[in-house]
């Protein structure tokens, strides 16, 4: 481990400095040095990350710090900044980073989970990046505003302004010494109690909040064009062919209240029945859209299924009929296996590793069942009953020497392990890391890429250094409570991740939201889906060599968030929505602010398109880049603007519409050749449907309430409360332990950032999930990398990840 | 000419040289401090320990291009041989050079229709080719 820093009191200080007039003159001068050129270490774990990024762009501009110079390797870095949540596969790296900085080298722990683990209490994240490495300054927040973090900058440079370290490393003691940082809690508690107007957080000005409510428009019924989804005509019950072709008594249907066709045969018989789902019917079910499993062991309300200890649940979407059928797998004993389907999908190959890992349900005939989002050597299956949920209940996380090596050899790769050949034809392969420390990565992936001199060969990717355990997380939170883990899902879409989660619970409640919550959600999820596809354009230009666009377009996400953040308070995760409608009715002034950004955003995407669509580096570097076919995204669970690039006008939006869109007018845009540069045209097109979206919205903002009556809606209607004790006592337990969601299975999936993002959620009449399936877009997409990417360069293999458009905890959840 | 001019100003430079780099390697050596933990001189790769060594067997087609890198480069050398004495030579230095460069060209023109000089990734050429294959 490395030394702690011994902190001298004021006193000693002023004796140290008194010793030599001269020495300390040349320190201060080095001191000096120090504090006004510190280099930052580009290293980002999660979400905070994206707040630290921000910080260099142009509304915040660390620049004028001098701490605009980020470094991408640790030996040029003077500052690492653990941005993030430190996840127990990572923590080694991160030691390991830390130890190939060169002296003399700070660290800011950078929010909650880089802090403490904060929300995260779960046993795939260390509780706070100092149980194995020395932190000088810690900045609270969830993600700290880029504001908080300039702050803790600026602390952390005051402090190495006033330290003593030795000249040499050959002369005298060493060790720095500094004066004690005092804690911000305390320095600013007098000057916080002073303050009694509080600032508004919503940029709405001080007339429009004074003045009186507007008179309600008139212009507030009956929208706009009703756009019905395309059906599929005729097409056979998928259940109903099962039972002709495999023997009416061996599928026994099961009814859910998402409305979805769920069969359930045997473990002998599944192959043959998802066979005949994707090529042997009519409109045929040809995506393998998710599979995961159930712990049955411990729920009560069952009846109506076969007895079962674990189930897999094999989800499939036919994108002709725009409709799901579910198939279900009953298995039983302590580690029960069924017949491995990785020849059926290619996709499912990765599920059916992911389901092993969390369940330890083996499949017979699978290829390389290995794990997939816990390291290798954990012990036990995270998503079963009996595995520890929290990080407090297992053993305190540490990193000893012995324990440091181990970590860091399991994570050498091994060529042979993974059926690699080390060279052909007399030329030797080199083995690269790409990740999961890397500018190109964009988060915490590993891909391990066979390289011939600079051709791909082939791709290893390594995934779980992500892994916040949100599934598990699920079976623990409330309902209520489970909402502010949805935002962190996929950390760039904000409020649209509790889109699909909620939708769910309120099928499960037959919660009718009403029309104004609905357009609320709908316009805030179109403002965070512009926000999303902004990150990416301005990363991707970024990838392939654009290096000023990035710029450009974060200040265009700043002022996207000042219309958020004036109606849900928060910047990345306001966690806005709520069970039955959003938290708050809009704020005066709200449409004032959009309508200004609808007004100049226009201009700016066509300057974007000159500046990058229209480049011709820009073009070079990505047409005919990463293509595939539109059979290849079927086949691997491709979806959203991937599948789009294809040709295949497939939009969640507008084919299985939710929470009102199908009231609005907007175009779905494709591609034709499915590589990377389509993959950027539709996002580019899709952001300006995203603003005809968001123009209905301004226009016909329906009227009334913005929360369900319902009694399981949260919070709980305060005008109910104050009646009688009962009614006092319902009320509390509506907001202690918050709703009891009757018994039942839903889905619900929605048009997402990155593609289709649904939340599969079991009840098992409690007050919170027994089972929550997340199923993300990124997944499928990160694993469908080295199908892509063979035969391609190095270089190429960055301008594919960018185009791609992940986020690595949609992927590892 | 008469005498050669006197060395020890050459003499004085190359001391001052030898001392003011010998003065930078030895004060950052010596200044400063420094720490060796147990993974802070294993090479860099995204935090995770490399698999084997940089020395690699590379492809034949790295070793073509840096001999063709080579061969231009000496045709280069040779050429302000001939141009120093291209007076001198007359018509008949020109003719040969010139049946030099044109050697030279021809062999770049058959290398560059049999492809020794395509570097780029093999997926883009095999789609290229299709294409082709399609237009035709």
């Amino acid at each position: 481990m490395p030394p702690t820093i011994p902190s001298l009191a004021p006193e000693a200080m002023a004796e140290t400095v008194r010793r030599s007039v001269l020495v300390a003159r040349l320190q201060d001068l080095l001191a000096w040095g120090r504090k006004n050129s510190m280099w930052p270490y580009g290293f980002g774990l999660s979400c905070c990350f994206v707040e630290m990024a921000t910080s260099l762009t142009s509304k915040f501009d660390i620049a004028r710090f001098g701490a605009e110079v980020i470094r991408g390797s640790p030996r040029q870095a003077d500052v690492m900044i653990v941005a993030g949540t430190v996840f127990r596969k990572m923590a080694p790296i991160v030691r390991e980073l830390y130890e190939q900085m060169m002296e003399p080298r700070w660290v800011i722990s950078m929010g909650s989970c880089a802090n403490s683990g904060g929300m995260y209490d779960i046993y795939s994240v260390v509780q706070g990046v100092d149980k194995f490495m020395p932190v000088d300054v810690y900045i609270p927040g969830c993600p700290p505003r880029p504001d908080a973090f300039m702050e803790g900058l600026l602390l952390l440079r005051n402090a190495v302004g006033s330290e003593r370290r030795p000249l040499s490393w050959v002369v005298g003691p060493q060790g720095a010494y500094r004066l004690e940082l005092p804690a911000q809690r305390e320095a600013k508690r007098v000057a916080r109690q002073r303050v009694t107007t509080l600032a508004r957080p919503d940029a709405v000005s001080a007339a429009e909040a004074e003045a009186p409510p507007a008179p309600p428009s008139t212009a507030v019924t009956a929208p706009r064009v009703t756009v019905a989804p395309p059906r599929a005509g005729e097409a056979p019950d998928p259940i109903a062919a099962l039972q002709e072709a495999l023997g009416a008594e061996t599928v026994q249907v099961q009814a859910t209240c998402d409305g979805i066709p769920t069969a359930w045969v045997s473990a002998a018989r599944v192959a043959d029945a998802l066979q005949l789902l994707k090529s042997g019917l009519p409109a045929p079910y040809r995506m393998l859209y998710d599979l995961s499993a159930i712990d049955e062991r411990w729920r009560r309300n069952r009846a109506d299924q076969p007895p079962s200890d674990f189930t897999l649940v094999y989800q499939l979407l036919s994108l002709e009929r725009n409709a799901y059928v579910r198939v279900k797998v009953a298995l039983t004993g302590e580690h029960p296996t069924a017949p491995s389907i990785a020849r059926l999908w290619p996709n499912a190959n990765v599920y059916e590793r992911e389901v092993w890992d969390m369940f330890g349900v083996g499949f017979d005939g699978h290829p390389c069942l290995r794990r997939i989002l816990m390291p290798e050597g954990w012990v036990g299956h995270p998503l079963r009953k009996e595995h520890p949920a929290r990080a407090t209940e297992m053993e305190p996380y540490r990193l000893p020497d012995d324990l440091f090596d181990e970590a860091l050899e399991r994570l050498r790769f091994k060529p042979e392990a993974w059926g690699l050949k080390r060279g052909r034809d007399g030329t030797d392969f080199m083995f690269l890391n790409i990740g999961p420390q890397h500018p190109g990565t964009h988060g915490v992936l590993r891909l391990i890429v066979q390289l011939d001199g600079e051709e791909i060969v082939d791709v290893v990717p390594d995934i779980g250094f992500h892994h916040r355990g949100a599934e598990k997380m699920a079976e623990r939170q409330s309902w209520h409570t489970f909402i502010p883990y949805t935002d962190r899902i996929e950390y760039l879409g904000g409020v649209m991740n509790n889109l699909p989660y909620l939708l769910a619970v309120e099928k499960l409640a037959g919660i009718e939201v009403p029309p104004r919550a609905q357009t609320i959600r709908v316009m805030l999820c179109e403002l965070f889906r512009l926000a999303s596809h902004l990150v990416w354009y301005g990363t991707f230009a970024q990838d392939v060599g654009a290096l000023s666009p990035v710029f450009y377009m974060f200040t265009d996400r700043e002022r996207i968030f000042g219309i958020t953040e004036a109606i849900t308070g928060g910047r990345m995760h306001p966690s806005w929505f709520r069970i039955g409608g959003v938290a708050a009715d809009l704020p005066r002034g709200w449409d004032r602010m959009l309508r200004e950004f609808l007004r100049t955003m226009p201009q700016r995407l066509a300057e974007y398109d000159r500046l990058v669509m229209r480049n011709r580096i820009f073009q070079a570097r990505t047409r005919g880049v990463g293509d595939y076919t539109r059979d290849e995204a079927i086949d691997w669970g491709v979806t959203g603007p991937g599948l789009r690039a294809c040709g295949l006008a497939w939009d969640a939006r507008r084919r299985m519409p939710y929470s009102g869109y199908e009231q609005f007018d907007f175009e779905i845009p494709t591609g034709t050749h499915g590589d990377a540069y389509d993959r950027a045209v539709v996002r580019v097109a899709e952001m300006r449907q995203s603003l005809r979206i968001l123009e209905q919205c301004l226009a016909w903002m329906p009227e009334g309430a913005y929360t369900s009556s319902h009694p399981h809606a949260t919070p709980p209607v305060r005008e109910r409360m104050l009646h009688d004790i009962e009614t006092l006592i319902t009320h509390f337990l509506s907001v202690s332990w918050g709703p009891v969601i009757p018994a039942g299975e839903a889905f619900v999936g929605i048009e997402a950032t990155k593609g289709n993002n649904g939340y599969y959620l079991i009840s098992d009449d409690g007050t919170g999930a027994y089972r929550a399936r997340i199923r993300t877009p990124s997944f499928p997409h990160v694993l469908m990398v080295p199908h892509i990417a063979r035969g391609w360069m190095v270089a190429d293999l960055l301008a594919i990840l960018g185009s791609i458009d992940f986020v690595l905890s949609d992927v590892d959840r | 000419m008469n005498g050669s001019p006197p060395l020890w100003p050459l003499a004085l430079y190359a001391a001052g040289v030898l001392a003011l780099v010998a003065f930078m390697i030895g004060a950052s050596h010596v200044l400063g401090q420094r720490h060796r933990e147990r993974v802070t001189h294993v090479p860099y790769e995204s935090g995770i320990p490399p698999v084997g060594t940089a020395r690699l067997r590379l492809a034949a087609r790295y070793y073509l291009l840096a001999i063709l890198f080579v061969v231009f480069d000496l045709e280069a050398v040779l050429l302000m041989g001939w141009a120093v004495a291209a007076r001198e030579t007359g018509w008949a230095g020109f003719a040969a050079a010139l049946v030099f460069v044109l050697l030279l060209l021809v062999a770049l023109a058959y290398l560059w229709r049999s492809g020794a000089l395509e570097a780029g990734p093999s997926r883009g050429r095999r789609r290229d080719r299709a294409r082709d294959a399609g237009a035709r």
